[in-house]
């Protein structure tokens, strides 16, 4: 990818292609539709082809567009921008694609295009603004809303809402993810903000960076907690660097580029001296890891981004890796493992967390069949595009097989989205986080030790 | 009732809006209209005039019998993933696209049947059976996606035919709407031999051109009770297709039997699922039997005692499911592959007698050399269907065409020894001049007055499978039609 | 036109040895002609048909004459072109496994020579040492086999045919995977001569099984359920029967001595896998069946007696008694029912009756003997029979006279209109076999 990344950068297609409707920098790179045949094996992958029927709402027909754009075919408008918007990013499309085209790396560039062209107008644009631009990229704004959050649950105020009715006047997909808003705790960041090492218990092995995460850290702080507990158990050193911030990706899918370049500068910058950087939200590690899409155009900021993403590893993967104890305890629950989009598809990580699941004394694994099938969650996409996402999302839970009592997974975004599914379709699995099994079968063990 | 919330004066697509009943079912708008200019084959692209989502059989009756009525061009359409430009809308077509109507309707294990509807995906059959040990033979490569309407009007073959057959030989009845919008039934019931001419044998495989196919009843068959995979390597591809024949006639019938040369080997071990075959061998054999346990292994011993009289540099069988697995991945995305290893490429389907397979091979070898483009081999040795795959550049003037002229030239090498132009992919579009190669003028007269009797208006789908006539084809036409009426 | 002119005529097109007056006019089976031509090349065919055509001559197409009590409303029609005479292989590619023969050739001729090759033509119709592979294909013939190597249409990859108006028109080809244009050979395969003269048939070929044995499988009166649920369970199971063809008594009776429903199961395969198929078999059998297994030569010597039963349409019959045949085709498992009630008609109609289905398959065959009017009757009650299953019955064989009175194809498919249109685009003068098939086509 790299090398033809290079070819791009010293001529770009909207410079040599006159007829080419993509007018600003930073379009979609030639040769990744170069490489699509338009063989259809896409298909089938596309939660929003199963769901639509709709050429134009699949991989293929996406590329397709994209490339009739720069071939001057299509102008860039609200007609070009539906399709584009409607995409999950679930990158489903690129594992079943045999010349492996970057669909995701297009779909991104081309959404950056429309946002240029057509810069959103209206409330949606100052939400958008507020979330991505006035939130996300600030971790204490986000800490106070997550208290704020706390104050809703703990306050009664939560039960006030819903049992006045006042409830009944959100729109229906805000009642369903405010019904299964996880507990909020407190966060990693604040909680170990005075320390600049979070010390291996036992022998130090390895150091290794954490990435938090923005609303990982906030709305599933005891996620971290339980990620930092498994790795300084296995002999890592953890370090929470100062200076990180919210990795971009819902930038990036909403097609505002700038800021994703902001941020990632900002990230490249903070973890400069890490030697490894650990991730346990799917998506903000498929984002980091395609930090250097970013930079296409510009040559020094690539290359930092290249190292950069060198070094990013999910937790699941690194355990498995570099090896880990096996828990002793027993956790004897029927467990399921859904593939998050960005876990599977982005990051081609499968084996490794049911690996960790199923050295897991007790646990039962239970097959789930299209297990990498997206959710619907994709980021804000649960917000954005409502309908799709609940289309997508009943499918999903379909594949649940009724008689799990938990469903583990690996991305917050995908925890909140089936959580929904739980509760909408009437059913009682607890959803968890891979990690989070790991460390209470750990916890369990000491406890029966102690007891001893 | 009338469609709200559409954007359109054209009364013909408010009248096929009002038909399905939704603004949701019916796309007319030019950006929409893009991403169905061609389908697997590129080269010919044209704008549809509208596509049309029905649900139902009564939907797709309603839809053709409004086009016949006012004399619009349609087609069917349904994954899109034909090779030959089957279902590019040539002559701006409403094209009709089937893919909702996706339902499995009944599964008879019993009797070893079932009922889908047209956008049905092929391997989704498979999957819905398999749990209780059935399958659906036909296996194309697409078949991850590829709806078992579509493999009905292309008559798909896939790496398992050579045993199994074709998806002619497994299609036992069909509900077609035709080109003037009556419904008929053929084939009532799954009941093979129905009196009457095979209109089941004639549908099968007529590319979309003779009607619209709204529900199929087809075999499914148990699985086999064992199966062995075999992989050989041979430094020479004489050896490699003379194994083939003598496996063959041996008395052994493999459930596959595929090649692949040295170039197509680079180019699969390049891409997504390589496995880690020698790049210094000549060709690849992939062999697999199945059948009764008790007998398998003497056929595989039979297989590696052939491989061995052969020369062959190494031969293993796989050790189990996920090698196998690995083995047909990395055949079964080989076009794809391609992609690896040059810009574009162009796949073409030539059949040939088993036994002229060293010959072949050496012509398109020296084409190879003439057109100054590579040229691959992946093939489904067992049944002489080759896939020739002429790699090159499209962004380089002039090299698309130099590539269709080789393509060709590999074919009109497949006629000359007494082959086919197509073995499974179909004419559509790309080989309707090709035809000549085999057929003569009153051969595909004989045809077109076929497509005569079902579809007189030549509204569905036209311009397809058939060469554009030349004036002598013209005035056979005429002096038939004279001397008929002498009569 | 006198006979003595046609001929006079035709010699200026043919060689005079090919033809001759016919003198077997009222042949008790029809679908004869006045004037017999035997063809023996495929030019000639063509001439002949030309001529036909411009002249507006009617055609009979035989060849072996097994299936001669076929369907035909014409006792006579001008011509009688038989194909006895133009016979032979065209070309054999054992390498390929692929055969060019001629349509007069018989089919016991051709597998005997293939045989020798180690190879065969997977088909297994009845009457094979008289029935010629050109009469198999347009009647589109199988055998119990079908279960396992399928029919006709599955084993033809290429015709030449001559149409009526001379042209040689070639379906498929050579090859054994070929979708260029519209699959031409299935609209012959089974079209019963009406459309044109099948003068070149290519088909693929299977090796010879290494080993095959026949399982019989009795079971007694009044144990239909278990004898259905013992069916179900082996096509259930990943055994791989060639054949399973129900007998009815009264068949296995000549066939096996046994007047018993018994289930004919056979096996073909190297024989380490029949064995343990056999075994197999032996487990799954119901307590209540009785098993016999008929290995190599004897399962062979049984086949051949199988198909040597029922009605010949070359053999003048023996009996003076109407004899029918028909074919009855429903779901799978509903062929128990269709020989049962097969069964039974031998008592309430006096009549004797033999019938074997395919389980696996849902085709039948029932031979009927005995008095006209029972067997008119017998006819009428198997169809209200079949289509009580939603199936359908034709006659295969019966007298002219009795094809008057009875519809031998049944009511005329809805979609009727498909069928006369593409008769009359080939064949606009209706000469070839005119009235032969459905709906009088």
């Amino acid at each position: 990818m790299s090398v033809r990344e290079m070819d791009i950068k010293a001529d770009p297609s909207c410079t040599t292609n006159s007829l080419s409707n993509y007018l600003w920098s930073d379009p979609p790179d030639e040769n990744k539709w170069a490489d699509c045949v338009h063989c259809g094996m896409c298909l089938e992958s596309c939660p929003t082809y199963e769901h639509t029927g709709q050429e134009q709402h699949s991989p293929r027909g996406r590329v397709h567009l994209i490339k009739s754009v720069a071939e001057g075919k299509l102008k860039v408008n609200e007609m070009f921008a539906d399709p584009v918007f409607q995409c999950l990013d679930c990158r489903a499309c690129t594992t079943a694609c045999p010349a492996d085209v970057d669909v995701g790396g297009l779909i991104e560039e081309a959404r950056g295009q429309v946002r240029q062209a057509m810069p959103l107008t209206g409330w949606k644009g100052t939400v958008s603004k507020a979330i991505l631009e006035g939130l996300f990229p600030h971790p204490n704004r986000l800490d106070s809303l997550g208290g704020l959050l706390k104050f809703y649950q703990k306050s009664g105020l939560q039960k006030a809402v819903r049992k006045t009715g006042l409830i009944n006047i959100m729109p229906k997909h805000l009642v369903e993810m405010e019904s299964i808003m996880p507990e909020i705790k407190e966060s990693v960041r604040k909680k170990y903000k005075n320390e600049n090492v979070i010390k291996a218990k036992g022998e130090s092995k390895h150091e290794v960076s954490f990435l938090t995460g923005c609303v990982m850290d906030v709305m599933f702080g005891d996620i971290n907690e339980a990620t930092i507990n498994v790795l300084t158990r296995n002999g890592n050193d953890v370090k929470i660097p100062k200076n990180q911030t919210c990795c971009g990706a819902l930038h990036v899918h909403a097609g505002d580029r700038e800021t994703g370049r902001k941020l990632a500068k900002q990230n490249i910058e903070a973890f400069q001296d890490s030697e490894k950087i650990i991730v346990n939200a799917a998506g903000c590690g498929c984002m980091l890891k395609e930090y250097p899409e970013l930079f296409r155009e510009e040559p020094e900021w690539h290359e930092k981004a290249e190292e950069f993403s060198k070094k990013v590893e999910d937790i699941s993967k690194y355990l498995y890796d570099t090896g880990y104890e096996k828990p002793k305890a027993e956790i004897n629950k029927r467990i399921t493992y859904h593939d998050a989009c960005h876990l599977a598809h982005g990051q081609g990580i499968r084996q490794e967390p049911r690996d960790l699941l199923l050295n897991i004394p007790g646990v039962e694994m239970v097959h789930m069949p299209n297990s990498d099938r997206c959710c619907g969650s994709a980021g804000v996409y649960n917000i954005t595009n409502p309908e799709m996402a609940g289309a997508v999302l009943e499918s999903k839970m379909e594949n649940v097989p009724d008689d799990v009592e938990m469903i583990s997974m690996g991305n917050p975004g995908c925890m909140l989205q089936m959580a929904i599914g739980v509760q909408k379709y009437g059913r009682n699995q607890q959803v968890v986080h891979t990690v989070q099994l790991l460390d209470w079968a750990y916890q369990k063990e000491d406890e029966g030790k102690e007891g001893k | 009732m009338a469609v709200k919330g559409l954007k359109t004066k054209d009364q013909h697509i408010i009248n096929l809006a009002n038909i399905v009943n939704s603004p949701r079912s019916i796309l007319y708008q030019k950006e929409d209209l893009l991403a169905y200019d061609c389908d697997g084959f590129t080269i010919h692209k044209h704008l549809p005039r509208a596509v049309v989502f029905p649900k139902n059989t009564e939907e797709v009756a309603r839809l053709v019998k409004y086009c016949h009525e006012h004399d619009l061009p349609f087609l069917a359409r349904g994954a899109g993933t034909g090779l030959s430009g089957g279902a590019i809308p040539l002559n701006g077509e409403v094209i009709i696209s089937l893919v909702r109507m996706k339902k499995l309707l009944s599964v008879d294990l019993e009797n070893r049947r079932a009922v889908v509807e047209p956008g049905f995906v092929n391997l989704k059959l498979t999957n819905s059976i398999s749990d209780k040990g059935y399958y659906y033979a036909p296996d194309p490569s697409s078949q991850y996606c590829c709806t078992i309407g579509g493999n009905v009007a292309e008559n798909a073959g896939g790496a398992h035919c050579l045993k199994y057959g074709v998806t002619t030989n497994h299609i036992l009845g069909l509900e077609v709407v035709m080109p003037n919008g009556e419904i008929i039934e053929i084939g009532a019931n799954g009941i093979p031999d129905a009196p009457g001419y095979d209109l089941l044998g004639l549908l099968t495989g007529s590319e979309g051109t003779l009607g619209i196919v709204t529900k199929i009843t087809v075999r499914i068959l148990k699985n086999p009770e064992a199966k062995q995979t075999v992989l050989a390597y041979f430094d020479k591809v004489a050896d490699g297709s003379q194994a083939v024949s003598d496996i063959i006639s041996a008395g052994i019938v493999p459930a596959a039997l595929e090649m692949m040369d040295k170039t197509a080997i680079e180019g699969v071990e390049a891409a997504a699922f390589p496995v880690g075959h020698p790049k210094d061998i000549e060709a690849v054999l992939l062999i697999e039997v199945d059948g009764i346990s008790a007998g398998i292994d003497e056929q595989i011993n039979e297989i590696l005692d052939v491989c061995k009289k052969r020369n062959v540099r190494e031969v293993k069988v796989a050790q189990d499911e996920a090698e196998r697995g690995r083995w047909w991945a990395n055949r079964k995305t080989g076009f794809g592959a391609m992609g690896a290893i040059s810009p574009d490429y162009l796949v073409q389907d030539g059949v040939i007698p088993r036994s002229k397979l060293p010959i072949v091979l050496e012509r398109i070898n020296q084409i190879s050399e003439e057109y100054g483009l590579r040229i691959s081999n992946i093939f489904h040795a067992g049944d002489g269907n080759l896939h020739p795959l002429v790699l090159f550049d499209a962004r380089i003037p002039g090299e698309t065409e130099k590539a269709l002229a080789a393509g060709s030239a590999c074919l009109q090498v497949c006629a000359d020894v007494g082959g086919t132009i197509t073995g499974e992919h179909g004419v559509g579009i790309e080989k309707r001049e090709e035809m000549r190669f085999v057929f003569k003028d009153e051969e595909i007269i004989a045809q077109t007055d076929i497509r005569e009797v079902f579809n007189p208006k030549n509204l569905l789908n036209a311009g397809k499978l058939f060469p554009t006539p030349g004036r002598c084809v013209e005035i056979k036409k005429e002096m038939k039609a004279a001397s008929t009426a002498a009569n | 036109m006198v006979t003595a002119d046609l001929v006079n005529e035709l010699k200026m097109i043919l060689p005079e040895e090919r033809i001759g007056e016919n003198h077997e006019l009222d042949h008790p089976l029809g679908n004869s002609g006045k004037v017999k031509v035997c063809p023996e090349t495929e030019e000639e065919i063509s001439k002949l048909l030309n001529y036909a055509n411009l002249n507006g001559k009617t055609i009979s197409v035989v060849s072996g004459g097994t299936k001669r009590g076929f369907g035909g409303l014409s006792e006579n029609n001008d011509l009688l072109l038989s194909l006895e005479n133009y016979k032979g292989i065209v070309e054999h590619t054992v390498g390929d496994m692929t055969l060019t023969v001629k349509p007069g050739t018989s089919f016991k001729e051709l597998q005997d020579y293939l045989a020798k090759h180690n190879q065969k033509i997977a088909l297994d119709p009845a009457w094979p040492e008289d029935a010629t592979i050109g009469g198999i294909i347009a009647a589109n013939e199988s055998g119990p086999k079908r279960l396992g190597y399928g029919s006709s249409r599955d084993a033809v990859i290429g015709l030449r045919v001559v149409y009526p108006d001379g042209q040689v028109i070639r379906a498929g080809g050579k090859v054994v995977k070929n979708v260029a244009g519209y699959d031409m050979n299935k609209l012959f395969i089974g079209s019963m001569g009406t459309l044109g003269v099948l003068s070149e048939v290519t088909l693929k070929l299977r090796p010879l099984p290494k080993y095959e044995s026949l399982i019989l499988l009795s079971f007694p009166e009044g144990k239909s359920d278990e004898m259905k649920s013992f069916a179900v369970k082996l096509l259930d199971s990943m055994l791989e029967p060639v054949s399973l063809e129900l007998l009815s008594p009264s068949l296995s009776e000549k066939l096996t001595g046994e007047k018993l429903y018994t289930l004919v199961i056979a096996f073909e395969d190297v024989e380490s896998s029949v064995h343990y198929q056999e075994d197999m078999v032996k487990k799954m059998k119901p307590f209540e069946a009785k098993l016999e297994i008929y290995k190599r030569e004897k399962a062979q010597e049984f086949w051949n007696a199988f198909y040597k039963n029922g009605p010949n349409g070359a053999r003048s019959s023996s009996t003076n008694e109407t004899e029918a045949s028909l074919k009855v085709g429903v779901v799978n498992l509903d062929v128990l029912e269709i020989v049962r009630e097969s069964e039974l008609l031998r008592d309430s109609h006096n009549l004797v009756v033999e019938a074997h289905g395919g389980l696996g398959h849902g085709l039948c065959q029932i031979h009927v003997r005995g008095a006209i009017g029972d067997v008119e009757s017998a006819i009428k009650h198997l169809r209200e029979s079949a289509e009580k299953n939603n199936g359908y019955a034709i006659v295969k064989h019966l007298p002219y006279s009795l094809r008057q009175k009875v519809n031998v194809w049944g009511d005329n498919p809805s979609y009727f209109f498909l069928l006369q249109g593409i008769k009359s685009k080939i064949d606009s003068n209706g000469i070839m076999n005119p009235r032969r098939f459905v709906g009088g086509i």
